[in-house]
């Protein structure tokens, strides 16, 4: 379970070029749940990532993870509960290790790394069970370089990656955006799959309306740094992408929000 | 290059396949070099120089390519670590624990420009040409207040079995081989410590630890989302990169017969050049070709210098400059080939 409590973000404090990232947040995302959050460009959607994650430390406010208090844990420490899927498909695995060498380190995930054997025999038939399930091939292929696989691979194996340890939660940046639409669609099957199997708290970052719809149990909307509002319950099952746009107008707060950001 | 599918699905038999082509290349290039030497009348006393420097270049392969961290700490760390080994051994210790510590000296600088790097975020290029100002004043300092320390006449690792050797060599090959004998030993005894030194950091790089060292150069932001410390990972990885340079003069020390405070100058662009040297005539890809080849090339590099020092018979004081010209060739040569390349390439022909 994931709380976040009066969370405030300010970037350059003091100065013109004031930003208020996040301001005054709170969310609670319960075990097993699935979030999606949308927002137009500068919403705060991915400051609100970096926060929970660690690489952006809060002015005010409270998280935790699990009960416990983890708003000033540094990064690598909050990466042992806290999987993590970028857009770029290039931030989640490591070139120039290969497909087997960048599992093992995810492996190492939750407790430190030692002087044991990198690349160990006994996680092989692991590996090799995690990768059949995607039907990619890639179990065959666990001596291959990283840098040689296409964005959608190395996206599916950075799923992988972040759930193989099986995380408190898992955060996704928009982590299909920079996909063709036939590996977006791979990757996102491969992502309600992993989230089923292993009963993980997601909070997703899209902006495909249509993704926000079918995906998860929650639909949350930002602008300026705040959650202008939540759809859950009865009223998310039966939302479609032109009711979203069009709540998305009714907000009509002056800012200078347009389908082309949104839809960006 | 043909990746063919089922090619892609062996992969046991390309790693095998790509560990052919590597030994064929060093094939090639030992006779290649070999025929240089005889015909160019190359003393072998340079393979001995090279293998005494060769640690040096695995610093330089351990922090630019491993660790992706501009250091220049190298040419503080191999200085430092002759100076302690020098001193200790003229206070009566035994050569090997004077070595050891030569690592530790070198270790300690490297942490220095870590530790300046992560508490100050200075980035290496400036921490370290920091901790090579101060490492001058701490290797003077080391050296007693002396900018130069003889060991004429104490026990050095090459001098304890020189005699013996001498003797069994020219018994066994006769009278001509009285010259060679302390290039031979040399060559002997620095190839095995290399070896020995390249077997533990094999060992190191193929633990979890030494995976994350480098992971951590290829991709820091998921060593930390991966949950491990990447500035830890800095840490041990300089550590070991620069007591490897410190081993380095240790050697070189041993080797000339003395420790002087500006041992280490350029040696920054010499570990560089045996890196990239390695690199193109080798093609590396695994861990241990990739230290290999940075042996390799310090030891080419070492060879092409006495070779063209021999043919153009210069005097030892344009050492500097020669060294600068191998070092634009090593560099400069790939860039300006590929340029040729597609010159070729727009013009047809």
């Amino acid at each position: 379970m994931l709380s976040l409590d009066h969370v405030s973000v300010t970037f350059n404090a003091g100065t013109p070029n004031e930003v208020r990232a996040l301001d005054d947040i709170s969310l609670l995302v319960e075990d097993g749940e699935f979030i999606t959050v949308i927002g137009s460009n500068g919403a705060g959607k991915s400051t609100l990532f970096n926060v929970i994650s660690g690489a952006v430390e809060p002015q005010n406010g409270r998280i935790e993870l699990d009960r416990e208090d983890i708003t000033y844990w540094p990064e690598h420490r909050r990466s042992h509960d806290i999987g993590r899927v970028f857009q770029d498909p290039r931030l989640g695995t490591c070139p120039g290790l290969t497909i087997r060498e960048n599992l093992s380190l995810a492996a190492i995930h939750g407790r430190s790394a030692g002087l044991r054997r990198d690349v160990k025999k006994a996680e092989e038939a692991w590996f090799f069970e995690q990768l059949e399930r995607q039907h990619l091939g890639l179990e065959h292929r666990l001596d291959a370089d990283v840098a040689l696989l296409s964005g959608g691979q190395r996206q599916a194996i950075t799923l992988v990656m972040a759930t193989l340890t099986k995380p408190k939660l898992l955060l996704l940046d928009e982590h299909t955006a920079a996909l063709d639409p036939n590996a977006a669609e791979q990757v996102i099957s491969l992502t309600q799959e992993l989230a089923q199997a292993n009963d993980l708290c997601v909070v997703m970052i899209t902006h495909s309306m249509q993704q926000a719809c079918d995906l998860g149990d929650r639909v949350i909307m930002m602008n300026r740094g705040k959650i202008v509002f939540e759809i859950a319950g009865e009223e998310r099952r039966s939302l479609k992408p032109a009711d979203l746009i069009d709540r998305f107008h009714s907000l009509q707060d002056g800012t200078e929000l347009s389908d082309a950001q949104l839809l960006a | 290059m043909t990746a063919t599918p089922s090619a892609a699905n062996q992969p046991r038999a390309s790693a095998l396949g790509a560990n052919r082509s590597f030994i064929l290349r060093g094939i090639v290039l030992t006779i290649v070099v070999a025929g240089f030497m005889s015909l160019g009348n190359v003393n072998i006393g340079a393979i001995g120089q090279g293998l005494g420097y060769a640690l040096a270049g695995v610093t330089v392969f351990m922090t630019f390519r491993v660790l992706g961290f501009v250091d220049l700490t190298v040419d503080g760390a191999f200085p430092i670590g002759g100076a302690a080994c020098a001193i200790l051994i003229v206070n009566g210790h035994s050569p090997e624990y004077a070595m050891l510590m030569g690592f530790v000296a070198g270790a300690l600088t490297g942490l220095a420009t870590a530790l300046i790097d992560i508490i100050f975020k200075i980035e290496g290029l400036l921490a370290s040409i920091i901790v090579i100002t101060a490492a001058y004043t701490v290797t003077l300092h080391v050296m007693a207040g002396k900018s130069n320390i003889p060991l004429l006449g104490e026990e050095t690792l090459i001098s304890r079995y020189s005699k013996d050797f001498r003797t069994w060599l020219v018994e066994q090959f006769g009278d001509q081989m009285r010259r060679q004998s302390t290039n031979l030993l040399e060559i002997i005894l620095f190839g095995l410590i290399v070896l020995f030194v390249l077997g533990i950091l094999y060992w190191f790089l193929r633990t979890e630890f030494g995976l994350a060292i480098r992971a951590t150069g290829k991709n820091p932001q998921m060593v930390r989302a991966t949950g491990l410390n990447h500035n830890l990972m800095i840490i041990v990885g300089l550590m070991v990169a620069n007591g490897l340079a410190g081993v380095a003069g240790s050697l070189v020390v041993q080797q000339f017969g003395f420790a002087d405070v500006s041992l280490g100058f350029g040696l920054i662009v010499r570990g560089l050049a045996a890196v990239i040297i390695g690199e193109v005539l080798l093609r590396p890809r695994t861990v241990g070709q990739l230290l290999i080849a940075a042996v390799t090339g310090m030891l080419v590099f070492d060879i092409s210098r006495a070779w063209i020092f021999s043919a153009l018979d210069l005097p030892t004081t344009d050492i500097q400059f020669v060294s600068a010209l191998v070092v634009l060739a090593a560099l400069g040569a790939p860039r300006l080939y590929d340029r040729w390349k597609s010159y070729r390439q727009r013009f047809g022909g």
